[in-house]
C-alpha cells in the first residue's frame, strides 16, 4: 500500500514536471535572439506587464482593504446595503462582464492604453468580502490601544491596523499578483497597439500566428513565467494562505 | 514639379492640423504626438517588416511607427476600429460595416490621374457607394502547385476538373508523402472560394442583394472537399498552408498556397514545379485564382486624418519604387498598377500566373460579403467537410445568416 | 453620527465609486445595448426590442456552446475535484517529502493558460511523429495522431482537457490540504480504537470534514467551467480566427462582438445577460441538489 502510495505521487510528479521540462528544452535554441528579436517586442511586453501587475495589486490591495476595514468596523446605518450591493456583484462572473466594461472603456477612451489595462481590474468584490472578514477577526483591544493613544479611526487603521496585517496583506497580493500576471482576455481587447501588449498577448499573438517561430516562442515563454516562479519558491507560504483564503469563500 | 509642390503644401496643411492635434488628447501614451502608427498583419515572407519600417522611416512628412501583427490581424481590425485612434493608417479588405459606421475615411482625392493606372476589379472592391476607401497595395493570389515529377510516377495528368483533383489526390498519397496540402484545417478557410467558383456558384449573387450559393450545386461541391478529407489530404503540418514548408520539404505532391511562395519553391525545387489554377466542377463552372488586395485605409477616429492621408498617398500612390519593391522583391506578388506590372515581366511559372489571373482571377473577398456571413459559411463548410454534416441542413443555415446581413446592410 | 458617516465613505467610497463605475454601469449600459442594433458602435440609436435575444435564443451557435459546455462541466468538475482530492489524500498522508510534492502538484498554478497552451499545442500534442505524447505512443507501437486537427473522432478533446486539468488540479488540491488538516487527529484515533476500517473512517470522518471545502470547490470549478477561454482561444484559435467545434460560450462573445465575427455589441450583450442567467441557475440548481443530500 505504501509502495503503492509513492510510485503514484513519483507518477504524478514527473508527468506534472515534464511540461516544465519541455518548454525549457523546446526554448533552449532562442535564447541568444529573444530580447533583440523585433516580431515579439518581448522587453516592452515583459515591462508592460509589469507595470499592470503591480499598480493591479498594490491598486487592489489599497482600495480593498480600506472598504473591508469600513465595512468591519466604522460603524453607519447602510453598511449592510452597501455590503449587499458589493457582494451582489460576486454574483455575476467576471468573465460575463468583459464585454460591458469592454464598452466602457473604449468610451473612456481608454482601448490601448495602459489605464484600461489597471483601473477597470481595481474593484475585486472578493478582496473586499475576504478583508471585511479577516478585519472582523481583528483582535479590538489592538485597536482600542490605539484610540487611548489619540488616534482618529484612520490613524489607527494605518499604524496599528495594516501594520499588524502584514501576513494577510501579503497573502492577498502574491495571488493578486499572480493572477494580473497571468490574466489574458482583458488585455487581449484592451491592448490593441503593440505599445501596450502585456506578456501574455505578446505570446498569444505569435501562437496563433500563420507560421509561429516555436523556438523563440518557447524561450519567451520561459521568461515569462520566470517572475511567478520566483514567487513560488520565495513567498510560497504566503502563497498557499492566499489560495486557502480565496479558495474558501464558496462556503 | 508637381510632386514637389504637392509635398510643400501638404506639409503645410500637416502642419497646422498636426498643432491642432497637440491641443486634443489623443488618448494613448507611448508615442509623440503626431506620430503615425501604421498597422500590418504579419507576411510571412523574409523581408517584408524590415522593408515596410524602412518606408515609414523615409517618410519626411511625420513620424511613423509601423506595427506588426501576428494573429487574428481581422478581428484586432475589428475591435480598434470600434473606438480608438490607434491605428491611424491599417491594411486591410474594405468591409461595408466600416463604410456606415464611418471608421474609415474615403480616398479618392489620393488617386488624381493614377486612378486608371490601378488595376479596375481592385478599386472596385475596395469601393462602397462609389467611394473608394483603401488604395490596393499589391494583388495576391493562391494558386495550387504541383510537382510534375511525382504526378508522372503515380501516372496522373494535372487535375482540369474537381473529379480529376480528387482522383489525383488519392493516387499520390503514398502515407509519407500526402496527395495534397491545403491548410491545417482540411482547406476550409482558402478552398471555400475556388470551390464556389468551380460550380459557376458566389459568395454573392451578381447585384450583391443576395447570397451566391443558394443552390444544390453548393451542397454538392462541398460533398468534394468531404472526399478530399477522407483521403490523401495533409493535415497536422507543422506550417500552415501559407508557407511553402511542407510542398518543399516533401510532405504533400501538391499544395494549394500563395503566388508570393514562388520564388522559394522554385529555389528549392529548381524546375519540378508546375502550378494550376482551382479547377472547375464541370462546364458549369470555372476555374478560378482568387484575387486579394490587401488595401491601405485610414482610421476616421485618427487623431490626424488629414495626416494619414498625406501618409498614405505618398506611400502607395507617389512612391513608386517602393510599391514595385513591395510587390515583387520579398515573393512574388503582381504589383496593383499596371504601368508597374508591365515593368516587372515575370517568365515561367509567374507568367503562367499572371494569365490565370488575368483570365480567371476572383475577388476573394467582396466588401458586401459581411465577416458574420463568411463565419457562418466557413462553419457550414467546416462540418461538411471535416466532420461529413449533412451538406444541404448546414447550407442552409448560412445562407439563412447570409440573407440577414445582407438585409441589414441595406436598411 | 455624521462623523461617522463621514469616515465611512473615507475608508468604502473609493472602492464604491469604481465599483459603480465598472461594474454597475457597464451592467446597464451593456443590457441597454441587447435592445439595440449596435453594430460597430457603443451608442446605438436603433431600437430593436427583442430581436436580438430572440437571434441569440435561435443561434445553433450559442445554443450548441452553452450545451457543449454544460456537457464540458458535467465532465470536468467531477474528474477535477476527484483528482485533485485523491492527490491531497496522498499528499497528506505521506510525512516525508511532503512539501516537495505539494509544491510540485502546485507549481501549475504558476503558469499562465497561454503558455500551457503554447506547451500542450506546439510540443506535447504536436501532430508531427515528434511530438511528445506520439512519441510515447510510438513506444507502445501506436500511430502517430493529429491530436489538435482530428475532429472525427474529437482528439482535441483529449488536449484541452488535461492542459486545463493540470493547470487548476494543484489550486484545488490546496485547498483540500488546508480542509485535511482541519479535520482533529483524535477523531481518528477514536475511530481506530473502535476498529474502523480506513475506509469507514474516510466515509464517517473525513468526508464531512470536507463538506465546505467540496461545495466551495464544486462552485468554483463550474463558474470557470462556463468561463473557459484562454486556453480554448489559444489552441484551437489561429490568424483565421475560431474552428466551428468547442467553441466556449465565452469564445462566441468575443467573435460575435468584438471578433471577425460580426461586431454586433447588441447581440454579443444579449448573449452575456443570457449566459449570466445560464450561470445563475446551474449554481443555484447545483446548491439545491447539495442542500436536499445534507
Amino acid at each position: 500500500m505504501r509502495a503503492l502510495r509513492w510510485f503514484a505521487l513519483s507518477v504524478g510528479a514527473v508527468v506534472f514536471l515534464l511540461p516544465f521540462a519541455v518548454l525549457v528544452r523546446d526554448g533552449v535554441g532562442g535564447w541568444s535572439e529573444v530580447f533583440s528579436d523585433r516580431e515579439i517586442p518581448l522587453v516592452r511586453s515583459l515591462l508592460n506587464s509589469t507595470v499592470v501587475a503591480v499598480g493591479q495589486t498594490v491598486g487592489q490591495v489599497v482600495l480593498c482593504a480600506l472598504a473591508g476595514y469600513g465595512l468591519a468596523r466604522v460603524p453607519y446605518r447602510h453598511a449592510s446595503v452597501v455590503l449587499y450591493a458589493i457582494v451582489a456583484t460576486l454574483m455575476v462572473p467576471t468573465a460575463v462582464t468583459f464585454l460591458p466594461s469592454f464598452v466602457v472603456v473604449s468610451s473612456l477612451g481608454w482601448l490601448s492604453d495602459l489605464r484600461g489595462l489597471i483601473v477597470p481590474g481595481l474593484f475585486s468584490a472578493l478582496n473586499v468580502f475576504l478583508f471585511r472578514q479577516y478585519f472582523q477577526d481583528f483582535p479590538t483591544p489592538l485597536e482600542e490601544a490605539g484610540r487611548l493613544d489619540g488616534l482618529t479611526v484612520w490613524g489607527v487603521y494605518w499604524r496599528v491596523v495594516v501594520p499588524n496585517s502584514r501576513g494577510f496583506v501579503a497573502a492577498i497580493a502574491v495571488i493578486d499578483f499572480i493572477g494580473s500576471w497571468n490574466q489574458f482576455l482583458w488585455p487581449l481587447i484592451i491592448a490593441q497597439d503593440s505599445s501596450t501588449w502585456t506578456v501574455q498577448v505578446a505570446l498569444s499573438s505569435l501562437l496563433t500566428a500563420q507560421n509561429p517561430r516555436i523556438t523563440l516562442l518557447f524561450a519567451a515563454a520561459t521568461v515569462s513565467i520566470l517572475p511567478i516562479v520566483l514567487i513560488f519558491v520565495v513567498l510560497q507560504r504566503y502563497l498557499v494562505r492566499g489560495v486557502t483564503e480565496t479558495g474558501l469563500t464558496g462556503q | 514639379m508637381g510632386a514637389e509642390l504637392n509635398r510643400r503644401s501638404f506639409l503645410v496643411v500637416a502642419g497646422l492640423l498636426g498643432l491642432a492635434a497637440c491641443g486634443s488628447d489623443t488618448g494613448r501614451e507611448g508615442s509623440a504626438a503626431g506620430t503615425l502608427r501604421h498597422w500590418y498583419h504579419a507576411y510571412g515572407e523574409d523581408g517584408v517588416q524590415d522593408a515596410v519600417r524602412r518606408y515609414a522611416a523615409a517618410y519626411p512628412g511625420a513620424k511613423v511607427e509601423v506595427q506588426w501583427n501576428p494573429g487574428d490581424y481581422d478581428s484586432k481590425i475589428v475591435t480598434a476600429l470600434q473606438n480608438s485612434a490607434v491605428p491611424d493608417v491599417f491594411e486591410a479588405q474594405l468591409k461595408v460595416d466600416w463604410v456606415r459606421q464611418k471608421q474609415v475615411v474615403p480616398l479618392d482625392d489620393l488617386l488624381g490621374d493614377t486612378r486608371d493606372d490601378f488595376v479596375r476589379t481592385l478599386l472596385d472592391s475596395q469601393t462602397v457607394d462609389g467611394k473608394l476607401y483603401g488604395i490596393p497595395q499589391a494583388i495576391d493570389t493562391q494558386i495550387l502547385y504541383y510537382r510534375p515529377s511525382l504526378l508522372e510516377k503515380a501516372g496522373v495528368t494535372p487535375p482540369k476538373t474537381l473529379d480529376e483533383l480528387v482522383e489525383a489526390v488519392k493516387r499520390l498519397d503514398t502515407g509519407s508523402v500526402r496527395g495534397l496540402f491545403a491548410g491545417n484545417d482540411g482547406g476550409v478557410a482558402v478552398l471555400t472560394g475556388p470551390l464556389l467558383w468551380s460550380a459557376g456558384l458566389d459568395f454573392l449573387s451578381r447585384d450583391g442583394k443576395a447570397p451566391g450559393f443558394d443552390d444544390a450545386r453548393a451542397a454538392m461541391v462541398f460533398g468534394k472537399l468531404r472526399e478530399l478529407n477522407q483521403g490523401g489530404l495533409l493535415l497536422g503540418s507543422p506550417t500552415d498552408w501559407s508557407d511553402p514548408g511542407a510542398f518543399v520539404n516533401g510532405l504533400a505532391a501538391m499544395q494549394w498556397t500563395g503566388l508570393w511562395n514562388l520564388p522559394k519553391i522554385t529555389a528549392a525545387l529548381g524546375g519540378d514545379v508546375g502550378v494550376l489554377p482551382f479547377p472547375r466542377l464541370d462546364m458549369a463552372g470555372d476555374e478560378s485564382v482568387p484575387v486579394g488586395a490587401y488595401s491601405a485605409m485610414v482610421n476616421a477616429r485618427s487623431a490626424d486624418v488629414a495626416a494619414a492621408k498625406a501618409y498614405v498617398k505618398w506611400l502607395w500612390v507617389e512612391k513608386t519604387d517602393y510599391q514595385t519593391e513591395f510587390a515583387t522583391a520579398f515573393g512574388a506578388h503582381l504589383p496593383a498598377r499596371q504601368s508597374l506590372a508591365a515593368k516587372t515581366a515575370q517568365n515561367g511559372p509567374g507568367r503562367e500566373v499572371v494569365e490565370f489571373v488575368t483570365r480567371s482571377g476572383r475577388i476573394a473577398a467582396p466588401a458586401r460579403w459581411s465577416s458574420r456571413a463568411n463565419l457562418a459559411l466557413s462553419d457550414a463548410v467546416s462540418r461538411i467537410a471535416r466532420e461529413g454534416a449533412d451538406a444541404a441542413g448546414e447550407l442552409g443555415t448560412a445562407l439563412d445568416v447570409a440573407r440577414d446581413e445582407i438585409a441589414r446592410l441595406d436598411r | 453620527m455624521r462623523r461617522s458617516a463621514r469616515t465611512f465613505w473615507l475608508f468604502v467610497g473609493p472602492f464604491v465609486a469604481g465599483l459603480l463605475v465598472f461594474t454597475y454601469v457597464p451592467i446597464g449600459w451593456s443590457t441597454y445595448l441587447s435592445f439595440f442594433d449596435a453594430h460597430n458602435t457603443v451608442a446605438p440609436t436603433d431600437f430593436v426590442g427583442l430581436a436580438n435575444y430572440v437571434d441569440v435564443l435561435t443561434d445553433g451557435e450559442f445554443l450548441g456552446s452553452v450545451s457543449t459546455f454544460t456537457v464540458f462541466a458535467a465532465f470536468i468538475i467531477p474528474t477535477t475535484t476527484a483528482l485533485a482530492l485523491a492527490l491531497a489524500l496522498l499528499v497528506n498522508r505521506i510525512r516525508f517529502a511532503r512539501t516537495f510534492f505539494r509544491s510540485v502538484f502546485f507549481l501549475p498554478f504558476a503558469c499562465s493558460y497561454v503558455v500551457a497552451s503554447l506547451v500542450w499545442k506546439m510540443s506535447l500534442f504536436s501532430g508531427v511523429d515528434s511530438g511528445v505524447v506520439n512519441t510515447v505512443f510510438g513506444w507502445f507501437g501506436g500511430e502517430p495522431q493529429a491530436w489538435i486537427g482530428t475532429v472525427d473522432p474529437p482528439l482535441y478533446w483529449v488536449v484541452l482537457v488535461t492542459v486545463r486539468l493540470w493547470l487548476q488540479l494543484g489550486f484545488y488540491m490546496i485547498l483540500f490540504i488546508a480542509a485535511l488538516q482541519r479535520i482533529p487527529g483524535n477523531l481518528y484515533e477514536a475511530a481506530w480504537i473502535d476498529g474502523a476500517s480506513p475506509r469507514q473512517a474516510f466515509r464517517h470522518i473525513t468526508l464531512p470534514g470536507l463538506r465546505g471545502t467540496l461545495i466551495a470547490v464544486l462552485t468554483l470549478n463550474l463558474i470557470n467551467a462556463y468561463q473557459a477561454f484562454d486556453e480554448f482561444y489559444n489552441i484551437l484559435g489561429d490568424s483565421r480566427g475560431y474552428p466551428p467545434f468547442a467553441r466556449p460560450p465565452l469564445v462566441y462573445l468575443y467573435y460575435t462582438s468584438l471578433g471577425s465575427g460580426g461586431q454586433d455589441l447588441g447581440r454579443g450583450s444579449a448573449g452575456a445577460v443570457v449566459l449570466a442567467l445560464v450561470i445563475a441557475l446551474v449554481t443555484l440548481l447545483t446548491g439545491r441538489v447539495f442542500r436536499r443530500s445534507q
